[in-house]
């Protein structure tokens, strides 16, 4: 480094034409090699399977022969498939309940957290509601499937000792799904308390204050003050639940392992034993295809609708 | 509030339905169950695994279950150590080295592209940051079947290396950390030209010290993301002695799961214990960082 030409050409702003561009140069240069090694990585793991994906859509490839043509048979193939209409079925539902009973929760925790209240306490509550979102997915999966069993569940031991009669969780096609749905809420929920309480925190004290002179009661302020200032949050919230939600692959994996029957394969799944059970790399990326489209779509549907309930300050 | 006190000294009478009425009352009553009913919810699960993993194997499957410890049969944790078919241990130093190597990649490169995005001027740069912006957008699930694809070809199956090259950095990463670097004054870095400090002392000296909540915050939730993967692992990886904890656990359930629960909770006390003891010293850090980010492991 010429230090001394670089400070010189600082402090004298007026630096002729040709010591700015070496300058320019120098910066450019600089840039370039500081940015390589990420955009090396976003080139090799991210941009190159895009296109790659984008190929495969037209080839059959198992992976053990070469590719071979396939034109648009993958893509003609998804409107027949009905078993994947079954599963996005699922899909959707579970994104649906997941994405509701964790935002709603999480607000009305964070709400709860964020009143006065001993420190003691408040430690003891976030810690308790948030250590499972620490937590690996799939081993308290296994965890959860142990605790859901039908026959010396825990869970079915509880509920009988309150006279209900015992669930079968995993086990029947009603209830797979509602598991699944139950496990995730269990273990995300902390998750959106904390971002609802960052939120929370940062609506400013006086509006409150300002609510209460005015005779606000607890809900008219929640209703008034919190919920169109805690919007912004929301939409990030809702946004990141929903895509999440839609990949969810791990839990299911390990809890119910999609069954009984499809009851609750989801469709990252799909994709998975598409491609690497049945070894239908060329469908398995359409699919793939399918779901991206719809994650796209999701989110400007989102930032579309959100200019009628986002609340900027 | 500073500002409401200079005005605070006449006294406001208060309107009648500010006094508690029974609604407010009810309300906070309802809040405060929920808030402790799902306390003991999300933390009973982990408090049954922890009593469950310490009874006698023979007991296993009793009912009631415990939610407090009865026995203290550490003999589970030692049978799972000390397991002749597969080596415990080995799993734990997989999984550590795995996300300590992505980890310091990650904050490396995400840091480094963040600085020459936010702070340096040079041709294509928009473009370039577009690109990383654009690829927030990509689910992971779509890139999953060509990954593979790369990591076959290039021989890693089976590897380590197939779990740490595609992690070695990250859009969201580079994002973050962009936005931090460019949110710091101008004039700190003029100042430091001046006084003869070239680009690499800059980032390293400079920037890299005023952005360490950002920096924490992502090298955490780097770690937990790679700590807890699990379809990296099931995708990749092959035998045993390669395994991380997530896949390990998952595998071991299916042949001894039904035989002997204890020893599988006690398993994943062990692999979650690490978390445990992190997430207790640095909770205040873990939680901001989860709302900065907007990320989880």
């Amino acid at each position: 480094m010429t230090s001394t030409a670089l400070s010189e050409d600082r402090v004298d702003r007026q630096a002729t034409p040709q010591r700015s561009k070496a300058l320019a140069r120098r910066e450019a240069l600089a840039g370039y090699l500081f940015a390589t090694p990420a955009l090396l990585g976003l080139l090799v793991f991210t941009a190159l399977p895009i296109v790659a994906s984008l190929i495969l859509i037209f080839l059959h490839y198992d992976l053990l022969t070469p590719p071979k043509w396939a034109g648009a048979e993958n893509v003609t193939r998804l409107a027949t498939d009905s078993r994947m209409f079954k599963i996005y079925w699922n899909t959707l539902r579970l994104t649906v309940g997941v994405t509701l009973f964790n935002n709603v929760l999480g607000l009305l925790l964070a709400v709860g957290l964020n009143r006065a209240m001993p420190w003691g306490l408040r430690y003891v509550l976030r810690t308790s509601i948030f250590f499972p979102v620490m937590t690996t997915t799939a081993s308290l999966a296994v965890v959860w499937r142990f605790l859901l069993t039908q026959d010396r569940g825990v869970v079915n031991f509880l509920i009988g000792q309150i006279g209900l009669d015992p669930v079968p969780w995993l086990s029947s096609s009603a209830w797979a799904l509602v598991s699944a749905m139950i496990y995730d809420v269990w273990k995300s929920c902390g998750y959106l308390m904390v971002i609802y309480l960052a939120g929370l925190q940062g609506i400013p004290a006086v509006y409150y204050e300002a609510a209460r002179i005015d005779g606000a009661g607890f809900w008219q302020q929640f209703r008034n003050v919190t919920l169109p200032l805690i919007s912004p949050t929301a939409f990030f919230a809702i946004v990141i639940s929903l895509i999440g939600a839609f990949q969810i692959f791990d839990n299911v994996w390990v809890l119910t392992e999609g069954g009984p029957g499809d009851a609750s394969r989801v469709i990252a799944m799909y994709i998975y034993e598409k491609a690497f059970r049945g070894f239908e790399m060329g469908y398995a990326s359409a699919v793939s295809f399918t779901l991206f489209i719809i994650l796209i779509a999701l989110t400007l549907l989102q930032f579309l609708g959100a200019r009628r309930w986002v609340h900027y300050e | 509030m500073a500002t409401t006190t200079g005005t605070a000294s006449k006294p406001v009478s208060l309107p009648k339905s500010y006094r508690k009425s029974v609604w407010l009352l009810l309300g906070e009553a309802l809040l405060w169950i929920l808030l402790i009913g799902i306390a003991i919810i999300e933390i009973a699960p982990i408090s049954w695994m922890v009593s469950t993993s310490l009874r006698d194997p023979k007991n296993s499957f009793d009912l009631p279950p415990d939610f407090w410890p009865t026995a203290l049969h550490w003999q589970n944790y030692v049978a799972v150590i000390n397991s002749p078919d597969i080596e415990f241990m080995l799993f734990f130093w997989n999984s550590l080295k795995i996300a300590l190597i992505v980890t310091g990649a990650q904050l490396l490169t995400c840091s480094m592209a963040g600085y020459a995005f936010g702070r340096l001027r040079f041709f294509g740069r928009d473009i370039l940051f577009g690109l990383f912006l654009a690829s927030l957008m990509v689910p992971a699930t779509v890139t999953l079947i060509p990954s593979f694809i790369i990591i076959r070809s290039l021989d890693l199956m089976n590897t380590h290396w197939a779990l740490i090259l595609p992690s070695v950095t990250s859009a969201f990463g580079v994002f973050l950390l962009r936005q931090h670097f460019k949110s710091l004054p101008e004039e700190l870095l003029d100042a430091a030209k001046i006084d003869g400090a070239g680009y690499f002392r800059i980032y390293w000296q400079i920037l890299l010290p005023l952005t360490g909540p950002a920096l924490s915050a992502l090298g955490i939730f780097t770690f937990l993301a790679s700590w807890n993967n699990f379809v990296g692992p099931l995708l990749f990886l092959r035998d045993w002695d390669k395994f991380t904890f997530p896949i390990a656990i998952a595998t071991i359930r299916g042949y001894m799961g039904s035989g002997n629960q204890s020893e599988v909770l006690a398993g994943i006390m062990i692999s979650i214990f690490p978390l445990l003891v992190f997430f207790l010293l640095a909770q205040r850090w873990i939680v901001q960082g989860a709302a900065i980010t907007g990320m989880k492991g």
